[in-house]
């Protein structure tokens, strides 16, 4: 039974982005008693991308802080109850879990993890120490102080090449490093790329070794063409990285959730993890498309079994 | 206790909105500067927080001293403007 002291819900949806979002319309329109906890930006990634062309029902596309003010909206017009904070743990109590949460201990009969993922470090000399001052994880938010200036792009994935496009608004000159000899982006997007020939310009086969500056601003990068092994240098003001993605979940440390082996959440195909009561939906869940379509659908799709799981377990 | 408020901001800025919106939720007021809309006061929100990042927020406390909080770190906003 619930401690009484112990504030208690039905559900506790942790993150608040695209799959969190749609499994709260989906619980609050049918009256589940639902929160939600979101420990950074409404939305998720969905809001700090710069332009969605590929969620269905905007024929000219949509702008993705729209995309998540209207997914927010829609939950909210149901009454889901959006918590500023995060989740640290979840333990599994039996009928009931335990959240350790910003707002105290929470209880819940069931939990879903839409927790998504966060951006990859490079983990060379000068990242840490120019974090912020010249060393960038996010466009939309950062790109702007970079009018009229160079840049150098890491990474040769979908968001590197759409970040590197988004920002030709601000800078003159683009210089994205691509380890491999060809790139991970869509084909869509390579054919993009080619209308900013003017501005970008690839180069494959580069590692990014030092990003390096002085008087506390970046000057350049340092980088190895590994077809030569020689080293090579791009004059920079900014470094911009998107080299992919690793799951958010650490606070399943002791839930006894299984992950698989880059930890993401396996569930089976109505979305339950291995811990009766908890389920997963979106970029977090092992087997994840990384798209927002798909998010979505797995957070009505996880809606409807955590539905059903609390229709069968008796009241205790 | 608190002043006044600025937050520098962009058009395309999520954690900006999340800032806007949880001082709203405090009813706390602020004045919003827009670098798309102001660019000339960029080198401003640099100087004073040292970072080229958005969102930038200064909080001037009645004793007129300043803080500064560079992103959505609401461990650092909720002890500043208490
Ligand atoms: C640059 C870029 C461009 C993209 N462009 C597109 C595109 O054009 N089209 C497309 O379909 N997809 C795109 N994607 C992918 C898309 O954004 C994701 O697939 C989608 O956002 C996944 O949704 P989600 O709800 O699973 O996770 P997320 O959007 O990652 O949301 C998870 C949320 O959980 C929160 N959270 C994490 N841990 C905790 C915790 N412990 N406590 C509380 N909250 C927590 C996070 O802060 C986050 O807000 C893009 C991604 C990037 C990075």
């Amino acid at each position: 039974m619930a401690e009484s002291q112990v504030e208690t819900h039905d559900l506790v949806i942790i993150g608040a982005g695209p799959a969190a979002l749609t499994a709260a319309i989906y619980t609050t329109r049918e009256d589940v008693d639902t929160i939600l906890f979101e420990k950074g930006v409404i939305g998720g990634l969905a809001a700090i991308t710069d332009w969605v062309d590929n969620y269905p029902g905007f024929p000219e596309g949509i702008a993705g802080l729209d995309l998540a003010e209207g997914l927010r909206k829609q939950a909210e017009r149901f009454g889901a109850d959006i918590r500023l904070g995060e989740v640290m743990s979840v333990t599994d109590e039996g009928e009931y879990k335990r959240l350790v949460t910003t707002d105290g201990d929470i209880l819940a009969k069931a939990v879903l993890i839409a927790t998504g993922s966060d951006y990859k470090k490079l983990g060379i000399p000068g990242e840490q120490e120019y974090y912020a001052r010249g060393v960038h994880y996010c466009a939309t938010c950062d790109g702007a102080f970079y009018r009229e200036k160079r840049l150098v792009v890491v990474g040769g994935g979908n968001s590197a090449i759409q970040e590197a496009i988004f920002l030709t608004r601000f800078a003159d000159k683009i210089d994205v490093l691509v380890r491999g000899d060809t790139m991970r982006a869509s084909e869509v997007l390579q054919h993009e790329l080619t209308k900013f020939a003017d501005k970008i310009t690839v180069h494959f086969n580069t590692t990014t070794d030092e990003i390096v500056g002085q008087d506390g601003k970046v000057t350049h990068v340092l980088g190895t063409d590994t077809t030569t092994g020689k080293q090579v240098q791009f004059d920079t003001d900014g470094v911009f990285v998107f080299i992919g993605l690793k799951p958010n979940t650490a606070f399943l440390q002791e839930s006894g959730v299984t992950l698989d082996e880059i930890g993401m959440v396996v569930t089976d195909g109505l979305l339950q993890t291995s811990v009766p009561g908890v389920f997963a939906a979106g970029d977090v869940r092992s087997g994840a498309t990384m798209q927002i379509a798909s998010a979505t659908g797995e957070g009505a799709t996880a809606a409807m079994t955590i539905r059903k799981y609390l229709e069968e377990t008796p009241e205790a | 206790m608190v002043k006044n408020i600025t937050i520098f901001t962009t058009n395309t800025c999520a954690y900006c909105v999340m800032v806007k919106r949880w001082l709203g939720s405090k009813g706390i007021s602020y004045e919003e500067v827009n670098l798309d809309q102001n660019p000339e006061r960029q080198q401003e929100a640099f100087e004073i927080s040292g970072q080229l990042s958005t969102p930038i927020t200064l909080i001037t406390k009645a004793d007129d001293s300043q803080e500064v909080i560079v992103g959505y770190n609401l461990a650092k906003l909720a002890p500043a403007v208490a």
